[in-house]
């Protein structure tokens, strides 16, 4: 009983990190129509200046402020010099530059901070464990979970309760209208590009900590945001949601029942949902 | 003009005796990417889908190939068969589920089955040796009883004639008029329904068409490198397929072999000055996507058209 | 279609003019220096091993720059492979192919070796490992042109459970990297510990490069091990180890190291103070010659070496004295002035058995502890054993 609830922990941590990727991909392609696939390298950004930020100030939770805005700057400005132009192409291109802009961005931070992985200790608050009951559980991993579900909230109630999330949605739903309609669809589209690449920056602070900043872990988490998003429709954040525990929780049970067969089933479950609902569970046929 | 495509075939014959023993090496390399990267153009440039999971094939053909010829001792062709009938085989499913999406879930859809059969390779220890892979694929010879193709000239030579024949099928395949009804899918896939016809079962053959060049790729990859292992149909692979059929020019054809053969070249020549090669490869594909969407030979057409 | 013909032929041309400078310049090169190539993971998660290997290298250079060998330099050829098999076996052709190099060293990881040593024979070229731990690469996939320098993990395995049966822990979990390395040494741990009346209560294989390890944990935990085999590869350990720190584990279960490295000490610090595993070399070897080394390790790198500076190290300069003693760098001469040749290496006496290429050594048990004169927790010698009881019997991963 307690393992099964410490399983159910251990899923819920990795949904909330998988969430603060996952939202801001699904946010992207929802309004840019782009599959981000420098994503996850912001995510890996966010880590390492967390830690360069860390080992500067001693201190974890002003990082955890001030990076998310920086990795969502770098990430603003790379819209802006690049993907701005080449809107009006098919959508392989924008995925294409993208791959391009993750080759670029994860060489740099290599030439940068060197090979290898860069750990961050929790603040002396989220330290050491808690015991729940009788299960021994790592604070910091609390302390992701509870970061999950309030980005996943706050994000909600920015899109459907003010007015910037209205014309976000609107420029969603039809660009050319909402550029009528006097929205200035440029920068909605450098600004949310922005937000989202700072979201995944602040999953890559929040990750740090547990996962360490290492090389390769945009990539790593880039692919499972992928199979989140998809499974749960892109462009929808609930879909996130549901997507980020239904991958979470494959991944931690399937590591400890199925050993074997653990990843299989993560794309096998993708699969399945695909071939019944191809444009995911909660997102829209196109 | 077709001179010049017999000089090219003559220099492809004469290539052995002109390059040393790592040039041959990299020629090989470079023609058997470029077997993949166009195999992957036929779906990508021929009928508009894009396939982020096209290593899969590539994969498949290598393990098939590998397997026949450590367990088997079958002569190369034997293998050659096997890896590309294999990739064929598998496609035929993953087709059947991926052309019932467009777009970008297309894409997400052969991610998906790519990364599957990736999982399947890695764990299924017992036939594909995991992440450790199949070490000391042979090169047998070319028939039973027949010449060992151990030496790099000789397979040099297999490899040579199966891309050249490849590129001659492919070119009859896209110019047929299944080619030309793949290329009105590409245009206006809507216009295409509203005649009647349905797009699945064209775009289901051209995947799985697609995946017996991957596959026979692959296949000729195995022995060549004497090594197969999961990594070669990991989604980064399928990724630098991508960027090699952009890089030359979508819907070329000979396009993707250019893509190839720039990107194999950067990556000899940058990662011999520099460890971080990997900025330039990636600067130069950025440039290249926004500037020149057409890719080399795209852009070279259209200069040549104008001038 | 004409344009296309042109462009076949540029595309040909091209590869012949670009690639290809014609073959006879090549061949004119000096044949002067001896030339060593090392295709090492020098990027990625286990680049530490690498590195470790390029830091002894540039030692080895240092020490042997005025004499040479047999009159003539030695050259280090470096190539990342970022410690994916294919990308290795790419690179060793190059180095074989293009820069003729007839020796090969420094690959890190096991798969790696094994595609590469595949390939040795019909490259004619010597592959000396000095890193790869996977038994099979002198049993099962032995070939002639490869030489193990270094303990092997089933040796490892070997040394630690000879010091486990007599420790009074009693059941143990076996956690080892799901490829070659990680597989045979749990594979040979779980024997051992068999054979000495003890219990393994559960093995798992997480993949290379698992940075959340929570679910693994959370199943030892449930075992009721006494003791955690660990054969996890590069930062994959660190990250373990700190994970287990976080959710308690570590104390109710005793970390058991297939190779107790500095790098996991540094990263790790005291939290891991008290685990205990086997050592391919501690650098705290109290050895005349052992002490000079790590004092000009220390003097050229500023840090005290781990495992793979101390036993690649030693591999290049048993290599070279073979080269000396065959008096030419012929693959063949070398081959056979190396088997069954001793050398005094830093930590005690090596021999090269003939019969598999395996180098019979000391074995180590040692355990991390602090030492104030140390900057950071460092391994401390529990058991030393001779190298025939720690050697498997010829072409085997068994032990008598």
């Amino acid at each position: 009983m307690s393992n099964l609830v410490e399983q159910l922990l251990n899923a819920l941590a990795l949904a909330g990190l998988l969430f603060l990727v996952s939202a801001g991909l699904s946010l992207v392609f929802g309004i840019l129509r782009v599959v981000n696939f420098a994503h996850g390298v912001f995510y890996m950004l966010g880590a390492y200046l967390g830690f360069t930020s860390v080992a500067i100030s001693g201190y974890f939770w002003p990082s955890l402020i001030v990076v998310p805005p920086v990795v969502g700057l770098v990430g603003a400005l790379l819209e802006a010099s690049t993907l701005r132009f080449i809107y009006r192409r098919p959508p392989i291109y924008q995925l294409l530059l993208t791959f391009g802009l993750a080759l670029i961005l994860e060489e740099s931070i290599r030439v940068l901070y060197g090979n290898t992985a860069k750990g961050i200790d929790p603040p002396p608050l989220l330290d050491g464990s808690l015991d729940l009951a009788g299960i021994i559980y790592p604070r910091y991993r609390l302390f992701v979970i509870v970061l999950g579900l309030a980005v996943g909230c706050a994000v909600w109630l920015f899109l459907t309760r003010t007015r910037a999330g209205l014309v976000t949605r609107a420029v969603a739903q039809n660009s050319e209208m909402a550029d009528c309609l006097g929205a200035d669809v440029a920068r909605v589209r450098t600004l949310v590009f922005g937000a989202a690449c700072a979201l995944a920056g602040l999953g890559g602070v929040a990750a740090a900590p547990m996962t360490t900043a290492y090389l390769g872990m945009g990539i790593s988490v880039i692919v499972d945001a992928f199979v989140v998003v998809v499974i749960g429709g892109l462009g929808s954040i609930p879909g996130s949601m549901a997507g980020s525990l239904i991958v979470g929780a494959a991944q931690t049970w399937g590591a400890f029942y199925l050993p074997e067969t653990a990843m299989v089933i993560m794309y096998a479950v993708m699969g399945a949902i695909l071939i019944f609902r191809p444009w995911g569970l909660f997102g829209e046929e196109e | 003009m077709r001179i010049l495509a017999v000089a090219a075939l003559v220099a492809l014959a004469i290539a052995p005796w002109a390059l040393a023993r790592y040039q041959l090496s990299i020629l090989t390399d470079l023609l058997i990417f470029g077997l993949f990267a166009l195999s992957l153009d036929l779906i990508l440039g021929y009928t508009g889908m894009v396939s982020f999971g096209h290593a899969a094939y590539f994969g498949l053909g290598a393990y098939g190939s590998a397997l026949v010829l450590i367990n088997f001792a079958q002569p190369i062709p034997v293998a050659l068969l096997a890896g590309a009938l294999l990739a064929g085989a598998v496609a035929l499913p993953i087709g059947w589920f991926s052309t019932r999406a467009t777009g970008i879930y297309f894409a997400m859809l052969t991610l998906a089955f790519a990364q599957l059969l990736y999982t399947v390779a890695y764990k299924w220890r017992d036939l594909t040796g995991g992440s450790d892979g199949i070490a000391g694929v042979p090169k047998t010879a070319l028939y039973w009883g027949g010449p060992s193709l151990a030496s790099a000239q000789a397979f040099y030579f297999v490899v040579a004639t199966c891309v050249v024949l490849s590129l001659v099928l492919c070119r009859a395949f896209v110019h047929s008029p299944f080619g030309r009804a793949l290329q009105a899918i590409r245009e206006n896939e809507r216009r295409f329904t509203s005649l009647g016809r349905d797009p699945r079962p064209f775009k289901l053959v051209v995947v799985v068409v697609a995946a017996v060049f991957a596959g026979l790729a692959g296949a000729l990859f195995a022995p060549f490198r004497g090594f197969a292992s999961p990594e070669v149909m990991f989604w980064v692979m399928s990724g630098q397929g991508l960027m090699m059929v952009i890089t030359g020019g979508i819907g070329t054809l000979i396009g993707p072999i250019v893509g190839a053969m720039v990107f194999i070249l950067i990556q000899e020549v940058a990662s011999s000055y520099t460890e971080h090669w990997m900025i330039f490869s990636g600067a130069i594909f950025v440039l290249m996507v926004i500037f020149l969407p057409g890719g080399l030979v795209g852009t070279a057409r259209r200069l040549a058209i104008r001038g | 279609m004409r344009r296309r013909d042109f462009l076949t032929a540029a595309v040909v041309g091209g590869a012949v003019t670009i690639v290809g400078a014609p073959a006879f310049l090549r061949r004119a090169y000096a044949q002067n220096p001896i030339k060593i190539g090392m295709p090492a993971a020098l990027s990625g998660g286990n680049a530490q091993y690498g590195i470790q290997a390029k830091r002894a290298a540039e030692l080895f250079a240092k020490d042997i720059k005025a004499k040479g060998v047999l009159g003539r330099p030695i050259e280090f050829i470096f190539e990342d492979t970022g410690g994916d098999p294919a990308t290795a076996v790419r690179k060793a052709q190059k180095l074989v192919e293009k820069d003729g190099v007839k020796f090969l060293t420094g690959v890190v990881m096991s798969s790696e070796a094994l595609a590469i040593s595949a390939k040795c024979p019909e490259w004619k070229v010597i592959f000396m490992s000095t890193i790869n731990g996977a038994g099979a690469l002198t049993a099962k996939s032995y070939n002639r042109n490869f030489f193990r320098i270094n303990t092997s993990g089933p040796m490892g395995a070997r040394a630690i459970s000879l010091y486990l049966a007599e420790a009074p822990m009693k059941r143990f979990f076996a956690l080892g990297s799901d490829y070659a390395w990680g597989r045979d040494s749990v594979a040979s741990f779980v024997d051992q510990i068999t054979a000495a009346k003890k219990e393994v209560v559960g093995k798992d294989y997480p993949p290379t490069g698992t940075k959340d390890f929570a679910s693994y944990i959370g199943k030892v935990k449930q075992s009721g091990a006494q003791g955690v085999y660990l054969v996890l590869v590069g930062q994959d350990a660190t990250i373990f180890l700190k994970q287990a720190h976080q959710f308690g584990l570590t104390r109710e279960v005793k970390p058991i190291m297939e190779i107790l490295e500095l790098e996991n000490m540094k990263a790790v610090g005291d939290a891991m103070v008290g685990a205990i595993g086997s050592s391919r070399y501690p650098f705290t070897v109290d050895t005349p010659k052992n002490n000079a080394f790590v004092k000009r390790f220390h003097d050229m790198h500023g840090i005290y070496p781990d495992m793979f500076d101390g036993e690649t190290y030693e591999g290049l300069e048993w290599l070279s004295q073979v080269i000396t003693k065959a008096g030419s760098d012929d693959i063949e001469k070398v081959t056979e002035a190396w088997e069954d040749s001793p050398y005094e290496g830093l930590e005690g006496p090596f021999f090269m058995r003939k019969c598999d290429h395996q180098a019979v050594q000391l074995g180590f048990a040692v355990e991390c502890v602090k030492d104030p004169k140390y900057p950071h927790p460092i391994p401390k010698i529990l058991a030393t054993y001779p190298g025939d009881k720690v050697t498997p019997k010829c072409r085997t991963e068994d032990f008598s």
